[in-house]
């Protein structure tokens, strides 16, 4: 564990360092997810300004909703986005053949490379619009709903991490698989939506079998109406059987990779 | 001029060719804008639960709205022109254009527009599939007039989109990376064309503003047109609007093209 977290140390020291040699486009990129961000807030007041409720939640719970969602969404790009949108490329060119001679599994090695600062500081900009929320709610979450909202993001990371090394590992089978991320930004687009808004054959797809709607519901939930400890304990065990399938499915896909010619 | 034709004409085969090799990629980009189409359903589906009208228009227009949007974002919309750009600058390859009697701004339109016919009838496959269930879903307007007007602010917009494209390749001759610009440029396009919501939604006073940004020419305006959220007497100065942007944008690609050229070294044969 220890020999994994220096390694993971040295990849983020080395990140940072880039970050500092090329900070143009640190601030680009900052700047373009900053606006995305607010493209969604946008989106969410426009709609506000017509209604009073989306599926039983008002503006500023929705707005809850979505800063949880960003969380989530800006911890998974600043960790292990860069290095796993890599990894499509690595397996297609060969490149790929360094991270298997590296002292490490393959997987940790691919998926902790580089680390994103830009998405990392973005998510103190989420955390600020879930607190900023928070606050025109008057909510007031006790100290455990606030740990279990930390666990529960974190199970939300550990469910988003696994479902993109799944779409990732599928250019073993594909070779080109150009586009596949699109695949996860759209399944990622429905965590923005209340679990209340899905009915039918949606709900069991998109709460039950791809859990991408409770990852954020959960957490704000809890934020708003306090402790739900089934719901809880379902993301938990959901992270675990999720993140198992993955590194499953990225061993057999290992099994396959044949390096490329040069 | 017959010659000049054919020339572009043999440009838009190959272009045909080479985008058909690419028929997965559009093909699964079809399949999940369908997923796009589903969270769209979802979420206005359940605005409009506690409001019968939003805008004035009821829940099977708004999504007819967005389902015209899609086939016209895969029939009109810059895809990765402007990346595709930006890497012929990169790599050097516009240096064989430079000494060929060929436009490139000319020859990658061609490129575009075959790549668009591509696109376009794959998108059509996926939308066919969910005729049934979208069936009840669609209501368009009866007047013939949305048609003959909707084609032309079609064909501009189209142009306006490749024009953008082409500027954002452009900037390559002084910027080594332009994904940035790029993507900062979709975050507007996806608020102020009207990609998330239909503008008309917005505040009067912005809703005003957007009409003069060319935005709103790009998916908007022609997608208004044909769903029935602008009435008769909006189109032709629409259209007049519309035409003066394709006219400035096809300047400023103009110009960063002469001035490109000018930073520009080949180097290699």
């Amino acid at each position: 564990m220890m020999y994994y977290l220096r390694i993971w140390i040295a990849g983020a020291r080395y990140s940072v360092a880039r970050t500092l040699m090329f900070r143009g486009d640190f601030f680009v990129w900052a700047l373009v997810e900053l606006f995305w961000m607010a493209v969604n807030l946008m989106m969410i007041s426009v709609i506000y300004g017509h209604t009073n409720s989306v599926a039983g939640w008002s503006e500023y719970q929705m707005v809850l909703l979505i800063g949880t969602s960003m969380l989530v969404q800006r911890l998974l790009m600043g960790f292990f986005w860069s290095s796993l949108f890599e990894l499509g490329r690595n397996i297609r060119s060969g490149d790929f053949d360094f991270f298997l001679a590296q002292p490490g599994h393959p997987l940790f090695m691919a998926s902790t490379r580089k680390l994103d600062p830009d998405s990392l500081l973005n998510s103190f900009v989420a955390i600020g619009i879930v607190v900023f929320a928070a606050h025109r709610l008057h909510l007031h979450p006790t100290a455990v709903d606030l740990l279990t909202y930390a666990i529960l993001i974190l199970a939300g990371l550990v469910i988003h991490y696994s479902l993109l090394v799944m779409t990732m590992s599928l250019t073993f089978w594909l070779t080109s698989a150009q586009g596949v991320e699109g695949s996860y930004f759209s399944l990622a687009d429905f965590s923005r939506l209340p679990r209340e808004a899905l009915r039918g054959v949606a709900r069991v797809i998109f709460v039950w079998i791809l859990p991408v709607v409770v990852v954020s519901n959960t957490p704000a939930r809890t934020l708003l109406h306090g402790f739900q400890p089934l719901w809880s304990l379902w993301i938990l065990v959901v992270a675990a059987g999720w993140l198992l399938l993955a590194v499953l499915i990225f061993n057999s896909g290992l099994r396959r990779y044949s390096s490329a010619s040069s | 001029m017959l010659a000049v034709v054919l020339k572009y004409r043999q440009a838009f085969l190959i272009g045909l060719q080479s985008n058909l090799v690419y028929r997965w990629n559009f093909a699964v980009r079809g399949f999940f804008s369908l997923f796009r189409l589903a969270v769209v359903f979802l979420l206005w589906r359940a605005a409009y639960a506690s409001a019968p009208h939003i805008g004035g228009f009821d829940f099977a227009q708004t999504l007819t709205y967005f389902i015209v949007l899609i086939l016209l974002q895969f029939f009109i919309g810059a895809f990765n022109e402007d990346y595709q750009i930006s890497e012929e600058i990169r790599n050097g390859l516009i240096n064989q254009f430079l000494l060929k009697p060929i436009n490139y701004f000319l020859y990658r339109l061609t490129i575009f527009a075959s790549a668009r016919v591509v696109s376009g009838a794959l998108i059509l496959v996926p939308l066919l599939v969910c005729l049934p269930f979208l069936r009840h879903a669609i209501v368009l307007p009866h007047e013939f007039w949305r048609v003959g007007l909707g084609l032309p602010a079609m064909a501009m917009a189209a142009l306006i989109q490749f024009t953008i494209a082409y500027c954002f390749g452009m900037l390559t001759f002084w910027f080594l990376e332009i994904q940035g610009f790029v993507i900062l440029s979709m975050a507007f396009e996806s608020i102020l064309g009207g990609q998330l919501f239909p503008l008309d939604l917005l505040p009067p006073r912005i809703f005003h503003a957007a009409q003069f940004l060319p935005f709103y020419y790009q998916m908007y305006f022609p997608a208004a047109i044909l769903t029935g959220r602008i009435a008769r007497e909006a189109v032709a100065p629409g259209l007049t609007l519309q035409a003066a942007w394709l006219a400035i944008l096809l300047g400023v690609a103009q110009l960063l093209w002469r001035r490109g050229l000018r930073r520009h070294t080949a180097v290699g044969g």
